[in-house]
């Protein structure tokens, strides 16, 4: 018994050694920084740092003065977990709504972002979403990013009275009452995809996606694009993470054939673990253009992918490119980023532009509550955003009281060039024949382009 | 039904991974064989390993010492465990000394999440000078690293089996399998003998991590579990036959990729290994093969 | 009654009524989720803790049999009027005939490869689960449409539809699920099973029927797995395959090990440590990985020096300490050198 006990001591201690010892590891922890990727601004020179300064403080309406008031209380929901995390958006958000709070705030009241992460476990997320709401009192919800969030909140959130603002995924974000998103999501930017690959006279599409929840939803739209131009269409999907690129890469050529098509969508990992097996095999040749859905759209991408792809490979992009704007929004988006961006490790992209704008919605709608911030005021804000001009997007940007909310419906198409994305298609609309983007229009019409 | 040239490109794929499963497979049998343990963390080891080396190259560090951390790592964790924890397990079932691999597995796979965060757009790859050269066969493109992993198999297939027939370190494993007691009795410092089987098994394992971060993907998940596909192959052998593994790495790897082009199994493709490991367990108990030898009690 | 009994009977019925009358009041909407789920795995727990404690038997694919359980009660939730109690049951028996016909051949094999062969049975069943998914409303045998723009949530009993009282609902089930399984012990293949574990060529020489006793065991720990599965499908309204990952039994074996594989209050720390800690961790800001390097250290801790687990070890330790203490009371001028 005693020499049980001495080992189990042994054993103990060299347990604590080893997480402590991690604990320090974890310290220096390193995340993924590609060395040919360039994500931050250059702040060394004395001219860019003020001028990053001014630009930050464009966030609120009193320049340089710290809110003080009582907060208003937003939350979040979004998926972090091994393979797939979506942290980015809501750390942009965070950083968005820090900015504000230094300049002046909402009516000189800061705001206070809740953020859940979870690991698409259903009771997980609901529980979170109870917790946001009963425990830590948010008046609105921004920024949620989420596999299936959508899907199990909807009808808590239209219970209560939350219009939330999203970046979505499931196919509930666009197709209830309670959520408007910033982006396309899976299917419009998969659509958007084909649509480009239909324009140049392909005679066969391989779609494939990775086989997560929505899989027959997303595929909706491809299929009726390709059947309205009498192109036939091949649907595939991987299960992921993929263990054998090679094989999907192969397969992918094969159901395209030479003058067709291959159009992806996935999250980035995969979607590059597929496009460098079929560079290593030599075949990137096989077909007449490659395409991707948004995720596709980052300069990490276009520059892991190295020069073969340039020009070949064809990805919609959601929101407006950044490389090749200088707007006055864009400048506070680098601005922000630099300054209060710490967190968002992926830098310039679409995820943390889209944090951006889903901050920058809720803000406009905050700055025009006179009363107390209340979730009935605050929803009702957020419901009357309409035509507002977000500098990240191709349109004007509308919530409005409908069953279904598809906001952003028209896109870019980009390509790599020389490490960057680089615009191949400007602002183009996702086509009618996608019976979901018909029932919308219906309801809302045609957004103008923003200016 | 494809035709046969669509399965060509298919069958070079399923080589080449076969190839890196009998990789692993050897390495899981060798140590089997002589400490009884079924090294259940051979992924997660090798994983870890590749992530330290892709840290390393990030880090600017050039290709070869990348994969020298990943190999000096995996044999260090390995032989760690195994001195550390194959004393205090000598004596239990082998259930039990695998099921306590499993914690060895959770600890790394915590810790790669940790240490190698998932940032939302972007992922690690590891590459090896000889992914874009290569060479073209009819009408398939086949790089080095494909030959690579096949002929790294096929290697350390034959140099594990002559190392075990004709060494003394070698044949002192093979008794130790038979019978631990007995082998101790005999002079044969067992506890060095585990130590060198722990040590091969380890260096297998960065070795395998390397190609296989290369060949499917830099994802600590996914290398971690790739190692139920190499038991398969070892589970098929009866964890006994170091030619039988390779023999059926092969095989596992060759159907696994040849089911892909046929449209309607191409989604279960990934289940060849499991079907088989299962299918072959059966089989083998149904002529009373798995429940009369000591070393299984 | 042994005195003894009666104080741990008591213990229980306290603690029982305390959690379904008190409990859902004192915490919020969070924790009362958060505890659904501690009484969905805490049966699913059990039925690993009866194979592996009483029969040692280890599975590594009991999630592929919470799968089962669910995609039953969901189909059937979906695609009848059945009273709620109906379903689980169904979900239950079925599971339990599915687990006993694919364990049949299994049983053959001893320890390790059988061990192995569930592992690899659940990594295939994760396979096929990615390609049917779990029925959201659809029709045909799968009952799953692909192209829903709005799922329909799986619906609850009526007197459970909210979260507290479904809570309460699921408290009530795992208890009859405990009953079960301990009238079980108490009683003949409670018996068999301690033999088996003792030595199961022994078992076999005293006569008992090694092969009916352990599909017994496997038949039991499905069929409660099967109406956790069931719980699960109500308490979530929405499943999907990704739920249900081949790593997940890794971690469920670990935390019955931590937990105590022989006790019945290890199945409920099993829970609590699967599925409590990392709700709170969520809540700290603190990463989930370092629950899942807790649990690989507790595998090793458990296996190497506490074969019994925290249940067994913590009122040990505990004893341990009060006499520890008590001989500190006692004798304080000599308290350094008298102490470990």
């Amino acid at each position: 018994m005693q020499m049980y006990k001495h080992t189990s001591n042994v054993r103990g201690h060299l347990a604590l050694v080893a997480v402590i010892g991690m604990a320090v590891l974890a310290g220096c922890a390193s995340s993924p920084t590609s060395t040919g990727n360039t994500s931050s601004p250059a702040a060394s020179s004395a001219a860019s740092q003020s001028a990053a300064a001014t630009a930050t403080s464009q966030c609120g309406t009193k320049p340089g003065v710290t809110a003080t008031g009582t907060p208003i209380a937003l939350g979040g929901i979004v998926t972090n977990e091994a393979g797939t995390s979506f942290t980015d958006i809501a750390n942009m958000a965070a950083a968005y709504f820090a900015c504000v709070n230094a300049n002046g705030g909402i009516n000189g009241h800061p705001v206070k972002y809740y953020i859940e992460t979870e690991q698409t476990n259903p009771a997980q997320i609901a529980a979170e979403a109870k917790q946001l709401v009963q425990t830590d009192h948010v008046v609105g919800i921004v920024g949620n990013t989420s596999i299936i969030e959508c899907s199990i909140d909807s009808s808590y959130w239209q219970r209560l009275g939350y219009d939330i603002i999203d970046s979505g995924i499931a196919p509930e974000c666009w197709s209830t009452p309670s959520s408007a998103a910033v982006n396309m999501g899976p299917r419009y930017s998969s659509d958007g995809a084909v649509q480009y690959a239909l324009t140049q006279h392909v005679s066969k599409i391989a779609f494939d996606q990775s086989n997560v929840p929505g899989t027959g939803y997303i595929a909706a739209g491809p299929a009726a694009l390709a059947a309205a131009a009498r192109v036939p269409i091949t649907q595939l999907t991987e299960n992921v993470p993929i263990t054998n690129a090679d094989s999907v890469a192969i397969r992918e050529v094969d159901a395209a054939g030479p003058n067709g098509a291959v159009v992806l969508n996935f999250t980035p990992p995969e979607a590059l673990v597929i496009l460098q097996a079929a560079q290593k095999l030599g075949l990137e040749d096989r077909v007449k253009i490659w395409g991707c859905s948004t995720p596709c759209n980052t300069d990490f991408l276009a520059a892991a992918l190295g020069p073969k792809w340039d020009h070949k490979l064809f990805v919609n992009a959601e929101l407006t490119p950044p490389d090749v704007t200088n707007t006055p929004t864009m400048s506070l988006y680098r601005a922000i980023l630099a300054k209060y961006g710490k967190a968002v490790s992926g830098g310039i992209g679409s995820f943390s532009q889209m944090g951006f704008t889903e901050a920058e919605i809720a803000v406009h709608a905050l700055d025009t509550i006179t009363g107390p911030y209340t979730v009935a005021s605050v929803n009702a804000a957020f419901r009357a955003v309409s035509n507002f001009n977000t500098g990240m997007l191709c349109q004007l940007w509308t919530y409005g009281t409908y069953a279904m909310h598809i906001p952003n419906n028209e896109d870019y198409t980009v390509t790599p060039d020389n490490g960057k994305m680089v615009t191949a298609q400007g602002c183009t609309q996702i086509s009618s024949v996608d019976p979901q983007i018909a029932a919308y229009r219906k309801l809302a019409g045609v957004a103008a382009l923003a200016p | 039904m494809p035709s046969w040239q669509d399965f060509q490109p298919f069958i070079v794929t399923g080589l080449a991974l076969g190839g890196v499963y009998a990789l692993s497979g050897v390495g899981l049998v060798v140590l089997y064989r002589a400490t009884g343990v079924v090294y259940l963390a051979f992924g997660a080891v090798g994983a870890m390993g590749a992530l330290i080396a892709w840290s390393v190259t990030n880090a600017g560090g050039p290709g070869w010492s990348g994969w020298l951390a990943c190999v000096l790592f995996a044999a260090g964790v390995t032989v760690g465990y195994g001195m550390l924890f194959g004393p205090a397990l000598a004596k239990r079932d082998p259930l039990v000394k695998a099921t306590a691999t499993l914690g060895l597995l959770l600890v790394l796979f915590g810790t790669m999440d940790l240490l190698w965060t998932t940032s939302g757009g972007e992922s690690r790859a590891l590459s090896l000078p000889t992914d874009n050269s290569g060479f073209t066969v009819g009408q398939i493109q086949i790089n080095w690293t494909q030959v690579i992993g096949l002929a790294a198999g096929v290697v350390i297939t034959v140099l594990t089996a002559l190392f075990l027939r004709h060494t003394r370190l070698g044949t002192a494993m093979r008794a130790m399998a038979n019978d631990r007691e007995i082998t101790a009795t005999l002079g044969v410092p067992v506890r060095r003998v585990e130590a060198a089987a722990w040590l091969g098994c380890g260096v297998l394992a960065g070795i395998a991590g390397l190609l296989l971060a290369d060949m499917v993907a830099l994802d600590a998940t996914t290398l971690t579990f790739l190692v139920i596909s190499s038991l398969a192959a070892a589970l098929i052998a009866r964890l006994r036959s170091i030619a039988f593994t390779f023999a059926a790495a092969i095989v596992i790897g060759l159907v696994q990729n040849m089911l892909v082009p046929i449209s309607s199994l191409s989604n279960y493709s990934d289940m060849t290994p499991f079907v088989l490991a299962a299918a072959a367990l059966l089989v083998l108990v149904r002529r009373r093969v798995m429940t009369s030898s000591r070393e299984e009690s | 009654m042994p005195a003894g009994t009666l104080a741990r009977t008591a213990v229980v019925t306290v603690l029982l009524l305390f959690t379904l009358l008190a409990l859902p009041q004192l915490i919020s909407l969070y924790y009362v989720d958060t505890m659904t789920q501690v009484g969905i795995y805490a049966i699913v727990a059990l039925g690993l803790g009866v194979l592996v404690g009483r029969v040692g038997l280890v599975s590594l694919g009991q999630i592929a049999v919470l799968a089962v359980g669910a995609w039953v009660a969901a189909r059937l939730l979906f695609a009848t009027a059945q009273p709620y109690p109906v379903v689980l049951l169904e979900a239950g028996l079925f599971t339990m005939v599915a687990g006993t016909l694919i364990g049949l051949p299994a049983l053959r094999l001893r320890g390790l490869y059988l061990a192995l062969i569930t592992l690899m049975l659940a990594g295939a069943f994760s396979i096929v689960l990615a390609t049917t998914n779990f029925p959201n409303g659809g029709h045909g045998f799968l009952g799953y449409n692909g192209s829903l723009v709005r799922i329909p949530p799986i619906r609850r009993p009526d007197i459970a539809s909210g979260d507290p009282a479904y809570f309460r609902y699921t408290v009530i089930v795992a208890a009859l699920m405990f009953l079960l399984v301990l009238a079980h012990i108490r009683s003949r293949p409670g018996r068999a099973w301690a033999a088996i574990r003792q030595s199961e060529s022994a078992a076999l020489a005293a006569g008992i029927n090694t092969t009916l006793y352990k599909l017994w065991a496997l038949a039991l720990a499905s069929f409660i797995t099967g109406v956790a599965g069931g719980l699960y499908a109500g308490a979530v309204h929405y499943i999907y395959s990704i739920d249900f990952p081949a790593q997940d039994s890794i971690i469920l074996l670990a935390v019955v090990l931590m937990g105590g594989a022989y006790s019945l209050w290890g199945a409920v720390v099993a829970a609590l440590l699967l599925e409590l800690l990392p709700a709170l961790l969520n809540n700290w800001g603190v990463p989930a990985d370092w629950l899942t390097i807790l649990f690989g250290l507790g595998v090793l801790q458990v296996l190497t020096t506490a074969p019994a687990g925290l249940a067994d070890q913590v009122p040990r330790d505990l004893a341990r300490l009060g006499r520890l203490l008590l001989g500190l009371l006692r004798r304080p001028a000599s308290a350094g050198s008298e102490a470990q």
